[in-house]
């Protein structure tokens, strides 16, 4: 092939450049089309091919951590032994008192012939992954839908509710944050099934803080109130734990009051979560038959 | 062969990306892949740098909540503009080339934000602590990586003596008995 001279190069470059510029622009909308979900094929290709890498970057990187993290917690194990013996014994004492409560729990759940709450199966899962970009922040698991990793399952942590999966390849998954902006979801202000307080939690644009809307104005929220998912969306369960509102801020007469919620999971340095394998009931046939429903 | 050696670092340019951010966090404002993709470009190779630009981004976008092809524009767009300077102006010494990759940095930060605002999506990240930190990185990361890629990989740069400052032109001094003396 006969090399191309410096003013051919000159004169490609603007097309070449014009040309992918379309293409990528072209992927971009396409990608914008759909916010609920983020599964394209580059996507599960790319996932696929990074997990030989993240997995055993993440896998040295912990050990290291580990190993440094352990010499240092060695300096304060003495102490720490002494006040756990004193924390074992009164924990004894709470455990007898414990099993005669939860006999006596059992005993009026049946008086009341309440059904046991259902236990959603769960599927732990490392983060093995990050963002590569500054401005999102997304994760990767290492569990994929080889291990029943399906679309739009919860991600949480003993904390609370984490976000979603929105991109499933066979060995891993990208989680999105619930902080993200797009991510709406239902939720209520205190104990579920009591309060009147429902309204829709998104990410508030800042790094960690949830912002919650359309609370009635006629409740009143107190700082420092327990926010759960209220199972109205469609996507995660009731009952998942949110967080605590931090403060209440007077807004417009068509939003009465906007909420911020600390979230009580923390986001920015997990390691280990939960998948957890809750796949929402299916849609009521009168919803699929609205005007503005989905067609697929 | 410097196209070999371009390709590789692009690569692990890329595996960095992809990996770093879970071990430091701090490391998510390098922005490795640009910084090569500018190497590639103030190399005068303008086709490979659009291509990489765009392969790059992708790879980059696959792995990130963002959309998918926003990384690949605003890259092929800094590698276009780099070229672009490249043919112009004189950038092949390290001084001339930190307001380069400082400037691509903040450019490509700008068209990547201004995409994702521009197809209604908005980052969870603040504009200006994210763009502040990551011309910080990227600027003094790339400055390092530059000195190490020269070092390495450019077969032009004599060994023991790198160019910091650009070759002054030596004027040549000219005999002026011998100019008297030509017919």
């Amino acid at each position: 092939m006969a090399e191309r001279s410096q003013k051919e190069v000159w004169k490609i470059t603007p097309w070449l450049m014009l040309l992918l510029l379309l293409c990528n622009f072209a992927l971009m909308a396409f990608d914008a089309r759909q916010t609920n979900t983020q599964q394209r094929v580059i996507r599960v290709w790319a996932q696929t091919a990074a997990d030989f890498v993240q997995s055993p970057v993440t896998f040295v990187g912990s050990a290291i951590t580990n190993y440094f993290s352990s010499i240092s917690s060695m300096r304060t194990a003495q102490s720490e032994n002494d006040v756990l013996k004193q924390r074992v014994q009164e924990l004894e004492i709470e455990v007898q008192t414990n099993k005669g409560l939860t006999v006596e729990n059992e005993r009026l759940k049946s008086l009341l012939e309440l059904k046991a709450n259902t236990n959603y199966k769960f599927l732990s899962a490392q983060v093995i992954g990050r963002d590569t970009s500054a401005w999102f922040d997304t994760s990767i698991i290492d569990r994929g839908s080889l291990d029943g990793v399906k679309l739009n399952m919860p991600i949480v942590t003993n904390g609370g509710l984490v976000g979603r999966v929105t991109a499933v390849s066979p060995l891993t998954a990208q989680v999105a944050l619930i902080t993200k902006d797009k991510a709406g979801l239902g939720a209520v202000v205190g104990t579920l099934e009591v309060s009147n307080a429902n309204g829709v939690v998104s990410g508030s644009g800042q790094k960690e803080i949830l912002e919650m809307g359309y609370v009635p104005g006629s409740i009143e929220v107190k700082i420092g109130e327990s926010v759960y998912t209220n199972g109205q969306d469609g996507i995660y369960p009731a009952g998942l734990k949110l967080g605590e509102v931090i403060e209440v801020r007077a807004d417009s007469a068509t939003q009465p009051q906007r909420i911020f919620i600390q979230p009580s999971a923390k986001l920015s340095a997990m390691q280990e979560v939960a998948v957890l394998l809750y796949e929402p009931p299916p849609r009521p046939e009168f919803e699929k038959t609205l005007p503005n429903a989905k067609k697929k | 062969m410097e196209q070999v050696k371009i390709t590789a670092a692009l690569i692990v340019a890329v595996l960095l990306q992809w990996t770093l951010r879970n071990v430091a966090e701090p490391l998510t404002f390098i922005d490795f892949p640009l910084i090569i993709v500018v190497y590639a470009a103030l190399r005068g190779s303008s086709i490979r740098a659009l291509f990489y630009a765009t392969f790059a981004g992708i790879a980059v976008d696959a792995l990130s909540g963002g959309l998918l092809g926003a990384n690949g524009f605003s890259k092929t767009l800094i590698a276009f503009i780099v070229s672009e300077i490249v043919r112009r102006v004189y950038v092949d010494n390290l001084l001339l080339r930190i307001p380069v990759i400082a400037g691509a940095c903040l450019l490509n930060d700008l068209v990547y934000y201004g995409m994702h605002r521009l197809l209604g999506q908005s980052p969870t990240g603040q504009f200006v602590p994210t763009v502040a930190y990551t011309l910080i990185g990227t600027t003094i990361a790339g400055t390092i990586i530059y000195l190490i890629l020269d070092r390495f990989f450019a077969e032009n740069i004599r060994k023991g003596k790198r160019e910091v400052f650009a070759p002054r032109r030596q004027t040549r001094r000219r005999n002026p008995i011998r100019l008297g003396s030509r017919r």
